[in-house]
């Protein structure tokens, strides 16, 4: 997690340049402070970091170690690549993964356009998928007032998880089974509609990166996220909270 | 019982646990362990306990842990006073009666002694039962457990696990009492970092350092935890070390806490171990009763607490941030590391965690010293690990061995070897995530750096051993179904990656793959253990990715050919038999139409699919025996002697005009496409008879005067008459195959000519060369190479060999060779460098070689061959060989002796392989490999030179009728995809020569419940001198019973699908 009050200064390499960092940084927070750009997807500034999605893997320069940048702290001396060949085969397999895994029918979804997973994929330059299709049959969560949940655009980037339980506090969400089989859940997997401690604040939604969580009543393309919101809301909370310590 | 305090009280203890563990009184023990029970060993403890109540007999009986030799239990160890420990294997419960009159007698039940245990190295203590027994071996003479060193398992198997005394009594806990006397915490982190202990869950990091990092961590709360959380299927050394030895592990970890200053300590064990968790709470319980657990710990003002947790049986709990998560109450998914648990684990605080066996090496590395430690084992891995060596091998339990053992040591010398009649493929180690070790490279050492570079693991120490009954790409296949559904999720490449992987798996098992699907498979594998989150995804992988480098071959027949060598993708195969038969027959249809009363669509089955049915029907080694499912029930169905009188029916009566026509009315239309065929012998007349069928006109060459090659010259008569192999070569000629004879393909007919006049031109003529053994005396008259020698019997020429003939080699062809001297009226002694299972000749034949009188000498390679003053060989000289390490082939290598024996004889056959004229080849551009044999494409069987195909011998060295058939079958549906064209009408021109039979697809109901018939020889006196065919085929009506005993494993397929 990032510090919000910069550590002891510390000079590190990246792509061969050498720049300054702060002791407790990881390599994402000490790239994009430097200017370098490392693809993202399931991390979101303000939230605690997972390294789920693994599309931030740089390399250790001089050995074949990949490393994920949103979790790894940086240290003193390190050498980072942030692109290789080998990085953009791997980045670009894990959004084919993605792609795959569930259903992500962009030209009927109320993202399109708006969503972090297309623009990664097109970022990527990945035209088409290599891997068969799961196909997975998959439900369509209706039951909340205002929102809905779509678990054929779900990537389990756990963004909304995150958000809920350390910003909102509300502790809605989860992740149920295991393996392919992992589900975003509310409550103890009732409804959304049901769940007790929603407090509807949408702010699931606006972290959502991509259109598993959306508004009721947008139509194609018509949803776009705030997901700087939610970030500028997280930093501001954490300086509290840091504060208050 | 008081809490000891003191070393009185300690004392004490142990005195009173000598007296159970060695009593005055004789004392029993039953292993008692998961292994055992589930073998009977409860029924045997019942049983043992009535018989001593019974008997009246003053006896102490008690239950004890597992002893490793698994496949052995049940264990019962006899001890009498003063005597040492017998212990009995595979005891069952109705053994009790003699047991307990072997108590009485002193004399073991000779069926039941498995070894004797006359002293015990307890590590922390020694035991002397005492001595007796002369003629029951040692357990360190057992082959199970030569080599192997218990420091782990010191006390498996020996001392009552439910009673802390006799723990006590072998010298338990007296290193954390030197520990606590010491008071010195830092110089026990200087051993345990001098012995350089590495952590036995898998990772291998060094013990001492993670220790002295926790030391140094500052915090009011510390943790210690011991991962018993062993999910590998097929590994359960952490369960019976637990089992058999609880306070090993306590011990162990109660000085960790010491030293390293924690509060509590918790073992993360798996629900699924029951007997581990109701034995590990016990010794819980005894320790606190014993003061060595709960506050003040030997009153040295110590307080340490271990709780027991169970565990779900999620394999990713192994990862150590999974079990933390796990133990906090959250679902067990890894986090990242940084931070390290040793920073920040349970609750936020520094947290240790060590596997089982680590913990359990702690006080023996106390009570001995790290130098001794270092003596066990490699300088970088020094130690022992316990292994669970399990699989297709002969011997299977826990192993301990030294760590740098290599890995042939455990499979032929622990393991003894593969079981009967197969042999080892590949090692698979460390459990779901290790990687396949091919049997090429069993010369590794098992340590943590050995079997990283080999793609493989040490894991927690699984070890299952494959042979050729595995297919390697179901064995990935499996593994990556195993972590794929244990993966907790959270990253995509282990959560999405290895679902595609499997997909791709199953594709391939199912005869859908394609090339493009090797290399997305193999990126994908290297993707999933570079990015993945945890130690999971990281190694999920390598059976993937070992299989495919070390097994790719086996992959390309899959993919390519839609093959499964092993048997073992049933989508790929007809049947088990169908499968193993090189020629790919359809077994099961030829029994059922016989049996429906359909003998000529049965020959017509039979025929199209082996051209030469009666031929194979005396000589082929038959490999569809081998997995023939009958087996499982009584004995193999003999489908050779079926097929054989098949053929013999038609042949000798009327019916082989009608059938011929029958036959010829299956070719497909002229194509006008011409095609030389090399050689006549089985593999050109299989390639010659398809191509024929398939509307091309077919020219064979043949360099003798008559055709058949070996089938005529090599095999003897009395064998394969020539009359059957005429009626053979009268059909495939009546399709329309014809025949030029004296020509020799590449010398009088240079390849050039044949380019210029042949579309297609496919080289099979045999390895006629005999391989020449250096050794002197080769040079003397009647030295005959065994082809050449066998080609003049059959040619009726003039042999001078004199009555006492030496035959060297252990192959078909030196089988072939002494029983034709023995039918010229000499003697005839085999010579061989290894032992009888080892002959490669087919073992029918072996044993009718004895039964005719043959001798053989075993063990013997041939020295030199003496002469007399004219040349004439007098004698050979041989020297006794032994038998040493394993080689490649699985067999053990021949290693000469000093001692040399003379046997008079004169004349010598050398039979020891055959090669081919290779010169021609090289001269028309053929390239060749090392061994020189023609390279050609593995599955279109083309040369180097377009056009030109070859099979047979040629590119596979000397092999069987069968096998060099299969090529010449192969290539004509080769030749004319690329004769014709496209390859998908070639496809549907190769199935439209078999004609579709209608039969019942109905399982038999009660198939016959008669044993296998075989043919019938003739009385070895009357068949040793005569020429005749010396084994009659079977009866029509032994026939019809044959085919009833067929399972028709043919209908699972069709049977599935609905
Ligand atoms: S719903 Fe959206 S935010 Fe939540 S895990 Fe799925 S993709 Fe991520
Ligand atoms: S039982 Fe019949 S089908 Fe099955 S393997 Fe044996 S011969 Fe073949
Ligand atoms: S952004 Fe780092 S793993 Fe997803």
């Amino acid at each position: 997690m990032s510090n919000p009050l910069p550590n002891k200064t510390i000079s590190v390499r990246i792509d061969g340049e050498l720049v300054t960092a702060h002791e407790g940084q990881t390599i994402l927070e000490a790239a994009r402070a430097n200017g370098k750009q490392i693809p993202t997807l399931c991390y979101l500034k303000g939230l605690s970091a997972v390294g789920a999605c693994r599309v931030c893997v740089v390399e250790l320069a001089g050995t074949d170690r990949l490393l994920p940048a949103c979790t790894t702290p940086i240290q003193d001396g390190m050498s980072i690549k942030t692109t290789s060949a080998k990085l953009t085969l791997y980045r670009r397999m894990a959004v084919e993964l993605l792609l795959v895994e569930r259903n992500h029918i962009c030209s009927s979804c109320v993202s399109n356009s708006h969503c972090e997973l297309q623009s990664m994929a097109q970022s990527l330059g990945i035209t088409h998928v290599r891997y068969s299709y799961n196909n997975p049959r998959l439900q369509v969560d209706m039951s909340h007032p205002r929102f809905v949940l779509d678990h054929n655009r779900c990537i389990l980037c756990t963004r909304c998880v995150r958000v809920c339980a350390e910003v909102e506090g509300a502790n809605v969400w989860e992740v149920a089974s295991r393996g392919i089989y992992s589900r975003i859940v509310s409550d103890l997997k009732d409804d959304w509609g049901h769940a007790h401690n929603c407090t509807g604040c949408g702010k699931c939604v606006q972290a959502c990166p991509t259109g598993a969580l959306a508004e009721k009543g947008q139509s194609v393309h018509e949803m776009v996220k705030q997901g700087d919101a939610v970030t500028r809301l997280a930093t501001q909370r954490a300086g509290q909270a840091s504060g208050a310590h | 019982m008081p809490r000891i305090q003191d070393i009185g009280a300690f004392s004490a203890v142990r005195e009173s646990g000598l007296a159970k563990l060695m009593p005055a009184i004789p004392r029993l023990t039953v292993g008692m362990g998961t292994c055992g029970r589930g073998n009977g060993a409860e029924e045997v403890y019942h049983a043992l306990n009535e018989a001593v109540q019974r008997s009246g007999l003053d006896v102490l009986l008690a239950g004890v842990g597992c002893f490793g030799s698994c496949f052995q239990e049940p264990l019962v160890s006899v001890r009498l006073p003063g005597c040492p420990l017998v212990v009995l294997h595979r005891v069952q419960a109705n053994d009790a009666g003699r047991i307990l009159e072997a108590i009485s007698t002193g004399a073991m039940p000779p069926d039941l002694i498995y070894c004797k245990i006359e002293e015990w190295d307890h590590i922390t203590g020694f035991v002397k039962y005492g001595q007796g027994y002369p003629e029951i071996a040692p357990w360190n003479q057992i082959p199970f457990f030569k080599g192997q060193k218990k420091i782990v398992l010191r006390n498996c198997g020996l001392i009552n696990p439910s009673d802390i005394e006799e723990y006590i009594a072998v010298g338990g806990y007296q290193a954390l009492y030197k520990v606590l006397i010491d008071g010195r915490t830092d110089s026990v982190i200087e051993q345990i970092k001098a012995s350089r202990l590495r952590g036995r869950g898998g990772a291998g990091f060094l013990t001492g350092n993670k220790w002295d990092f926790m030391a140094k961590a500052k915090s009011d709360a510390k943790y210690i935890i011991c991962n018993a959380d062993e999910g590998d299927p097929g590994a359960y050394m952490n369960r019976n070390e637990i089992e058999g030895d609880p306070h090993s592990l306590l011990e162990g970890m109660i000085i960790g806490g010491y030293v390293m200053g924690a509060t509590e300590g918790i073992v993360y064990v798996r629900a699924e171990y029951p007997l581990a968790v109701r034995r590990l709470n016990r010794a819980i319980e005894q320790a606190r009763e014993y003061g060595l657990l709960g506050t003040n710990i030997l009153d040295r003002g110590f307080n340490f607490n271990i709780e027991l947790v169970q565990g779900a049986g999620a394999f990713v709990c192994g990862e150590e941030t999974a079990l933390i998560a796990s133990l906090e109450g959250f679902a067990g998914r890894p986090h990242p590391r940084p931070p390290f648990p040793a920073q920040k684990g349970l609750w936020g605080k520094p947290t240790n965690i060590n596997n089982v066996e680590t913990w359990c090496n702690i006080a023996p590395i106390i009570t001995r010293g790290p130098a001794w430690f270092a003596e066990t084992g490699s300088v970088k891995s020094p130690g022992t690990k316990v292994f669970s060596l399990v699989g297709k091998i002969q011997n299977t339990g826990l192993v301990e061995m030294p760590l740098g053992t290599p890995l042939k040591s455990f499979i032929y010398d622990i393991g003894e070897g593969a079981v009967a009649g197969r042999r080892v493929k590949a090692v698979q180690t460390g459990g779901p995530s290790g990687g396949c070790i091919p049997v090429e490279m069993l010369d590794t050492p098992v340590d943590y750096e050995s079997l990283a570079q080999l793609g493989s693991i040490m894991g927690s120490g699984g070890m299952v051993v494959l042979d050729e009954d595995n297919c390697m790409v179901d064995v990935a296949r499996y593994f990556v179904e195993f972590t794929h559904s244990e993966s907790c999720g959270k990253c995509v490449p282990c959560r999405v990656g290895l679902n595609k992987a499997l997909s791709i798996l199953n594709s391939i098992t199912k005869g859908n793959g394609s090339s493009e699907h090797l290399v997305l498979l193999d990126e994908l594998g290297r993707m999933v253990r570079e990015c993945s989150l945890c130690g999971l995804g990281q190694s999920a992988p390598n059976p993937v990715l070992t299989t495919i480098r070390h097994f790719r071959e086996e992959y390309e027949d899959h993919i390519v050919a839609h093959r499964c060598r092993a048997g073992v993708c049933q989508e790929l195969a007809l049947s088990p038999c169908e499968n193993s038969c090189p020629l790919r027959m359809n077994i099961p249809r030829f029994l059922e139409l016989y049996q429906e009363g359909r003998l000529e669509d049965a020959f017509e089955s039979v025929i199209l699919d082996n051209p030469l049915p009666a031929s194979t029907g005396r000589v082929c080694q038959h490999p569809c025996d081998n997995r023939c499912r009958r087996q499982s029930f009584d004995e193999v169905v003999n489908m050779r002697e079926v097929h054989r009188f098949l053929a013999d029916s038609i042949y000798q009566s009327d019916l082989f005009e009608p059938m011929l026509e029958r036959i010829k009315a299956r070719k497909l239309a002229p194509t006008g496409r011409k095609v030389a065929v090399a050689g006549s012998g089985p593999t050109g007349l299989t390639a010659a008879f398809y191509l024929a069928m398939l509307g091309h006109d077919v020219t064979i060459f043949e360099e003798r005067s008559e055709a058949g090659g070996m089938l005529r010259f090599a095999i003897p008569e009395y064998r394969l008459p020539k009359s059957v192999l005429r009626r053979e070569l009268d059909l495939i000629e009546g399709v329309g195959v014809k025949m030029v004879f004296n020509t020799r393909v590449g010398f009088d007919l240079p390849l050039n000519e044949l380019a210029s006049a042949f579309d297609a031109v496919f080289l099979s003529i045999g390895t006629w060369k005999e391989s020449w053994l250096y050794l002197p005396g080769t040079e003397l008259k009647n030295v005959h190479p065994a082809l050449p020698f066998l080609e003049s019997v059959a040619r009726h020429d003039q042999v001078s060999m004199g009555a006492r003939v030496a035959v060297i080699g252990g192959g078909n062809a030196a089988i072939d060779s002494a029983r034709t001297v023995l039918r010229m009226g000499a003697e005839a002694t085999i010579l061989y460098r290894r032992e009888r299972k080892d002959m490669p000749a087919i073992d029918e034949e072996i044993q009718a070689a004895e039964e005719e009188g043959v001798r053989f000498v075993f063990l013997a390679a041939p020295h030199r061959i003496l002469g007399d003053a004219d040349g004439n060989v007098k004698a050979i000289e041989i020297v006794k060989t032994r038998l040493g390490e394993y080689d490649k082939s699985g067999r053990r290598r021949p290693i000469p002796t000093d001692e040399v024996q003379r046997y008079e004889c004169d004349s010598v056959i050398l039979a020891v392989g055959e090669t081919f004229d290779v010169d021609f080849c090289r001269a028309s551009g053929l390239a060749l490999k090392e061994e020189g044999t023609i390279v050609v494409d593995r599955f279109t069987l083309e040369t180097s030179r377009p056009g030109f195909y070859a099979g047979g011998d040629v590119i596979t060295g000397a092999s069987n009728m069968s096998n060099a058939m299969s090529g010449g079958k192969q290539a004509a549906r080769k030749m004319d995809e690329r004769l014709m064209g496209d390859s998908l009408s070639g496809e549907q021109r190769w199935e439209s020569l078999f004609p579709d039979f209608e039969y019942s697809r109905q399982a038999p109901g009660e198939p016959s419940l008669s044993r296998r018939h075989t043919a019938h020889s003739l009385p070895a006196q009357a068949r040793a001198h005569s020429q005749d065919e010396v084994v009659d085929g079977l009866s029509s009506q032994e026939a019809l019973e044959e085919c009833r005993r067929c399972l028709r494993c043919d209908l699972r397929a069709t049977a599935s699908t609905h």
